[in-house]
């Protein structure tokens, strides 16, 4: 091996790399960035109460028992609303019988409920009289429409969406500008609208039948119910795919290198994968954690289409965030168009 | 400004701000193109060509003057109308990979109301053969003539070549001249840049030469020949040569005398008049050569006489 080879090309390597600052933040700085936002943000704190659902047909004291523990957030709830509540990982179990005979309900599968178990377990035994132990009647949770996997489907195709219409319409586009294919385009008579439209449909039309096919699986071999309307349920899934590329557009419309590209949208997508509620509830969040939970297009989606799989219902029932995502698209694309760096 | 000329440009200016310091690329260049002529702007890399191209194009905004491209001007609504009008192949254009000729093509021809079918434009830059063939799958020369095809879809008044020719082999190139002169024979106008001097001068029926922003040299590349005041050029390379520029350019005959290292070039009227006396005076100073050479005075030589330096580098 020829040292002085080795040497050459790492200097050449580095030099080229330093002398590009926009690939050098999104490689160096930003994960430094993170490092130290992310360090501030998560203190260490004491664990958060973990919400568990107490019928509100059950004895007084046995949800005595359970609001006394300050390990448990614990929620009076009907019925009917106890399994929606469970079914969209709100609480991580539903408490019903007595203080002498609890009945404890959750999906086994969920990482969080082992822990209520526990925690109510422990609750319940304190609020007795001596040490003794608990006879609860655990049900493990299989209907379909309150297990893990059909809170998790809906998340899935989420996040699908997110990464097709970020990753995809990103990456090409910023090739296409590097490779001065756009500026050619530029001086042509075509409208720079028409062409982002045609390049977002080009780039789209994949995502719609990639997200139906983990639709139909999760409802064929999985089993989760599609009780809304598939209209509407079709009809988000347009919107949250446009709303996607929309963001990856906006992300790649000034960006000159992929490491900026690829800095960009992982600003986007982490906080999206973190607290946008595709494998966790984000609704248990408080604060201003659920405010920017609340603001992110992935949350909506999910919400919306969980909405429409979960619970029967129309086009009126996902109103809201179709309204959301329909406009976040548009003020996306509005603004990418703007800012369009054709140059 | 008269409208009827294909390209104006008064007092253009362009400066580019670099951290701390200005670069002016373009400084204060006049220039007319009629319709109906190949111009061809001369200059070496970084005199300004291409920024002022761009400028004609739309694609770079002046920092001072007035610029009309077919009686239009640039940001004033009416770009859509120029752009319709115009055929642009830039410097450098990399198409996407894994489309064939003809899909690049067709993506082009959509972005023009009107204009070329696509196997018109591929029939004038004779790649009807490579019609199914991807990018990757053509040669230099061939993906350069596939950047001018779809320059030409729009069936353009005006068309832009911003150093079309660069890097072809002989062959590629002199198919790229067919071009422009069967589009120039339509009728068309074609803006050129080049640091070929044998291009320019097969080409183009006016040439402007730029060097550091300036326009330094206009008119047809006979006329500019002519203006150093000899057609003919004699070179002799040899040793310490530079002690007798001054005595050889007071030589009858001799228009002009331009020393390059130890090459000096006599641009003449007459070689036969002026060889014996010039080969009596190395003689008297002891001057040995390694060589002489005559030949027709070229583009070249009226940059050399310009500016002192060749067009391009490597020649220098």
């Amino acid at each position: 091996m020829n040292p002085r080879v080795v040497w050459t090309v790492a200097r050449t390597t580095f030099r080229e790399f330093w002398r590009t600052p926009e690939a050098l933040f999104w490689t160096y700085g930003f994960p430094l960035l993170m490092a130290i936002v992310l360090g501030f943000a998560f203190q260490p704190a004491p664990p958060a109460p973990l919400p568990v659902a107490v019928l509100a047909e059950a004895p007084e004291d046995l949800r005595t028992a359970l609001t006394a523990s300050s390990r448990l957030a614990v929620e009076v709830v009907a019925a009917a609303a106890a399994d929606a509540a469970l079914a969209r990982g709100r609480v991580a179990m539903v408490v019903g019988g007595s203080l002498a005979e609890p009945s404890l309900r959750a999906d086994p599968t969920r990482p969080e409920a082992e822990t209520a178990r526990l925690l109510v377990e422990r609750a319940l035994r304190d609020r007795r009289d001596g040490p003794g132990t608990v006879h609860a009647r655990f049900v493990a949770e299989d209907r379909p429409g309150a297990r893990y996997i059909d809170f998790l489907i809906p998340g899935l195709v989420g996040l699908n969406l997110l990464g097709a219409g970020m990753w995809s319409i990103g990456f090409t586009l910023v090739m296409m500008r590097s490779q001065q294919l756009l500026r050619r385009l530029l001086v042509t008579p075509i409208r720079r609208s028409e062409f982002l439209l045609g390049y977002l449909a080009g780039r789209f039309v994949l995502v719609v039948p990639e997200s139906l096919a983990i639709l139909a699986f999760g409802c064929l071999v999985q089993g989760v119910p599609f009780r809304g309307s598939l209209f509407a349920g079709a009809l988000l899934v347009l919107a949250g795919g446009l709303a996607f590329a929309g963001l990856g557009l906006l992300v790649a419309s000034r960006a000159k290198t992929m490491e900026g590209v690829a800095g960009l949208m992982n600003v986007c997508q982490l906080p999206m994968w973190l607290i946008g509620g595709s494998f966790f509830a984000n609704e248990r969040f408080e604060g201003w954690l659920r405010w920017c939970a609340d603001v992110l297009p992935l949350t909506q989606f999910n919400r919306g289409l969980r909405d429409v799989m979960l619970e029967p219902g129309g086009v009126g029932a996902i109103a809201v965030p179709l309204l959301f995502l329909a406009g976040f698209a548009t003020v996306c694309f509005a603004v990418a168009l703007r800012i369009f760096r054709w140059n | 400004m008269s409208g009827s000329a294909a390209i104006e440009l008064h007092g253009l200016r362009k400066v580019y701000q670099k951290r701390r310091s200005e670069v002016v690329a373009v400084d204060g260049l006049d220039l007319i193109v009629q319709r109906g002529e190949v111009f061809g702007l001369l200059g070496p890399n970084g005199a300004g060509k291409t920024t002022t191209v761009e400028i004609c194009e739309g694609l770079t905004e002046p920092t001072a003057g007035d610029v009309a491209v077919l009686g239009r001007r640039w940001r004033t609504g009416e770009d859509q109308q120029i752009r319709a009008r115009i055929g642009v192949c830039l410097q450098e254009t990399k198409f996407l990979d894994k489309q064939t000729v003809r899909e690049t093509l067709e993506l082009f021809a959509c972005c023009h109301p009107s204009g070329r079918s696509v196997d018109e434009a591929m029939a004038l830059v004779s790649l009807r053969e490579k019609a199914n063939a991807r990018q990757v799958a053509l040669s230099g020369g061939q993906r350069q003539r596939l950047a001018v095809a779809t320059a030409l879809l729009g069936e353009p008044e005006l068309l832009f070549l911003d150093e079309p020719t660069t890097g072809l082999d002989p062959q590629s190139r002199r198919q790229l001249h067919d071009v422009v002169r069967t589009f120039r024979g339509q009728g068309g106008t074609v803006l050129l840049t080049t640091h070929y001097m044998e291009e320019a001068a097969q080409l183009c029926d006016r040439i402007g030469i730029v060097d550091h922003g300036k326009l330094i040299a206009l008119g047809s590349p006979p006329e500019l020949i002519r203006s150093l005041g000899g057609d003919q050029v004699i070179e002799i390379d040899a040793a310490g040569i530079d002690a007798v520029v001054a005595a050889a350019s007071a030589l009858p005959g001799v228009q002009r005398a331009d020393l390059a290292g130890e090459r000096l070039a006599l641009t003449v009227g007459s070689v036969h008049s002026v060889v014996p006396p010039l080969l009596e005076l190395l003689a008297a100073r002891g001057i040995a050569m390694r060589g002489l050479a005559t030949r027709q005075a070229t583009l070249e030589d009226v940059f050399v006489h310009l500016t002192g330096r060749h067009l391009r580098e490597d020649k220098a």
